[in-house]
């Protein structure tokens, strides 16, 4: 049985276990509530007629990834390795890539479909949608697929599903509240946010709200310009490039730090 | 790591062992889990590796699994290092794992449906469910299972590939009695197809009833191997009586081939001759007859008069150095 098969087959049980998940369920419920936290805000203009509530909104798309892609495989990886789950899964002759696979696939369909839900409470909201969906779908499918690697790297340090629920919050934290859709991060220095700017979940939110404006946002809304097609998928690459890198990166960390059994060495 | 310098069977020889242990070691820090174990394993054949807890069964069948790299000595399965599970393993090889690493939330068909999907040439899933006897239980989460049923589960599992090789790591436990036979059932056809076995268990009848071959290890090391009938000869015949009254214990005579103990049982005396020798068949009578010879000179009577050969737990005991704590007595050796 090849890889691909596998992976496939192991991203249709994936879903159908994610579906009698409760904490599965709780993470799509926390990354939908990202989209309802600014309805409500006061909507500035920032962007032509596109104001700061409908950016945050925006933002909130970059986010989903992030929520459900830490917070899911964390969780159920460690508690399938620590009930052999993983052990007897690696004796039926599975591979760790059909299993990262199959995870990143789930991770990425349900991060799209909450995205299509976000497009209806903005377009319910402000009457606005993408101007360019193929880029939201890569920033989504990009931040997805980083996160749930970088969900998987979390496996390592704990023990318990419980433990890897709070590790979890640790990086899932940091990245919401830094990436732009909870607090604005003019509110850091000058210089934290010239860091801050290199982080995954800076790079996806910047990316849903140029794909979803047709601005040119990634050197600040100060300076942002409307984009043709080509324009903005330039200005876009380093973004792209950022999120590919912390990808490779996440992949592997979590490749060469997997543990397949409970016992430690 | 490989150290070994013998030259390892070909994988392509028909009639050669399927799995080949040499000298294998394995360290989990200062702690040597297994220390210098060999045993080889043919198709058809079961061999059963039995010892107390933490002898170092479960360290040895999941490096044979691959899970553990040899801190030294050689592995082979089908002549290839079964280390990190290389595709020529996969499929050819197949187990049931000390725990239960089952799915809880998938229903009992869509667990084996699972694995029958993730392997080549699998087994048909109402076949799986009807050997295990789990059909009436097909649509049931796997949580509500108990744990006898669990088991079943997970070697239904481990069949769905038509492994050339099993590894059965406790397989019975938590089974009722019916269902052990039937598991019993299973494993005995799997050797009459020709599928290499490797069994541990606690049950001692489980070994008797399937091994072809077995060793009992404790701390580490294999200390007594062979077919069930060699060991149980090596390890001598039983007569035990109860110590007549008017003798003592410096009374009982010597006989050739057989060594006295005395024991206390019930708030009695008992004697126990062990016979050993290569006259397997009939060391114990020359034994009994020596007795017999011996009470009737004495005009004594040998009450409660027993003869039986060693069984596999009177060897498991010895070699666990349990059976003084098992008879609860502190026998003195005479003769």
């Amino acid at each position: 049985m090849g890889p691909v098969r596998q992976t496939l087959r192991l991203a249709r049980t994936e879903f159908t276990l994610f579906v009698r998940y409760k904490t599965a369920w709780m993470f799509l419920g926390l990354s939908l509530f990202m989209f309802v936290v600014p309805m409500n805000l006061p909507n500035d203009p920032v962007l032509g007629d596109i104001g700061s509530a409908d950016l945050a909104m925006i933002a909130a798309m970059g986010s989903i990834g992030l929520i459900i892609g830490i917070g899911h495989p964390s969780n159920v990886f460690t508690a399938r390795r620590e009930s052999l789950v993983l052990k007897q899964l690696r004796v039926n002759g599975v591979t760790p890539g059909a299993l990262f696979g199959a995870m990143t696939l789930l991770v990425t369909a349900m991060s799209l479909a909450i995205a299509v839900l976000g497009v209806g409470l903005i377009y319910a909201n402000s009457g606005s949608l993408p101007q360019d969906p193929v880029m939201l779908v890569l920033a989504i499918t990009l931040s997805a697929v980083s996160m749930s690697f970088l969900g998987l790297c979390i496996t390592p340090l704990v023990r318990t599903a419980e433990s890897a629920q709070m590790a979890a919050m640790v990086p899932m934290m940091f990245l919401l509240f830094t990436g732009g859709s909870i607090m604005p991060t003019s509110m850091f220095p000058d210089a934290f946010v010239e860091m801050l700017s290199f982080l995954p979940s800076t790079a996806a939110g910047q990316l849903a709200q140029a794909s979803y404006t047709g601005y040119d946002v990634f050197s600040g809304y100060e300076s942002a310009t409307r984009a043709g097609f080509a324009e903005l998928w330039v200005a876009a690459l380093p973004a792209v490039g950022l999120l590919l890198l912390w990808t490779v990166l996440f992949a592997v960390l979590a490749f060469r730090t997997f543990r397949w059994d409970p016992r430690q060495p | 790591m490989t150290t070994s310098t013998e030259p390892l069977p070909d994988r392509t020889a028909a009639d050669g062992p399927a799995v080949v242990v040499r000298d294998l070691h394995q360290h989990y820090g200062n702690f040597e889990a297994v220390r210098g174990i060999s045993f080889e394993i043919r198709p058809g054949e079961l061999f059963a590796l039995l010892g107390t807890n933490g002898a170092g069964k479960t360290t040895t069948i999941e490096t044979l699994e691959g899970f553990r790299r040899p801190s030294s000595g050689t592995l082979r399965v089908f002549g290839t290092d079964p280390y990190g599970q290389p595709a020529a393993l996969r499929g050819r090889t197949g187990a049931v794992l000390q725990g239960n690493g089952l799915m809880e939330d998938l229903t009992v068909r869509e667990s084996i449906t699972l694995a029958h999907d993730l392997v080549s040439g699998p087994r048909d899933v109402d076949e799986l469910l009807a050997l295990v006897a789990l059909t009436d239980k097909a649509r049931i989460p796997v949580r509500q299972l108990s744990g006898g049923q669990k088991r079943r589960l997970i070697l239904a599992q481990a069949l769905v590939a038509r492994p050339e090789v099993l590894y059965l790591d406790e397989p019975t436990t938590g089974m009722d009695p019916e269902a052990r036979h039937t598991t019993w059932r299973i494993i005995s056809e799997l050797k009459r197809q020709g599928v290499a076995v490797l069994l541990t268990t606690h049950y001692l009848e489980e070994a008797e009833r399937l091994a072809d071959r077995l060793a009992i290890m404790h701390r580490g090391e294999i200390r007594v191997e062979g077919t069930l009938d060699g060991v149980l000869a090596s390890w001598g015949d039983r007569i035990t009586f109860r110590l007549p009254e008017e003798v003592g214990t410096d009374d009982l005579p010597e006989l050739a081939g057989a060594e006295a103990a005395v024991g206390t049982r019930d708030g009695r005396l008992w004697a126990t001759y062990t016979v050993t020798g290569a006259d397997v068949e009939s060391r114990a009578h020359r034994v009994v007859s020596g007795l017999v010879a011996w009470s009737a000179e004495r005009d004594v009577v040998l009450r409660n008069l027993q003869v039986r050969g060693a069984s596999l737990e009177d060897v498991f005991l010895q070699v666990a150095g349990a059976a003084d704590l098992a008879d609860q007595s502190h026998p003195a050796r005479l003769g």
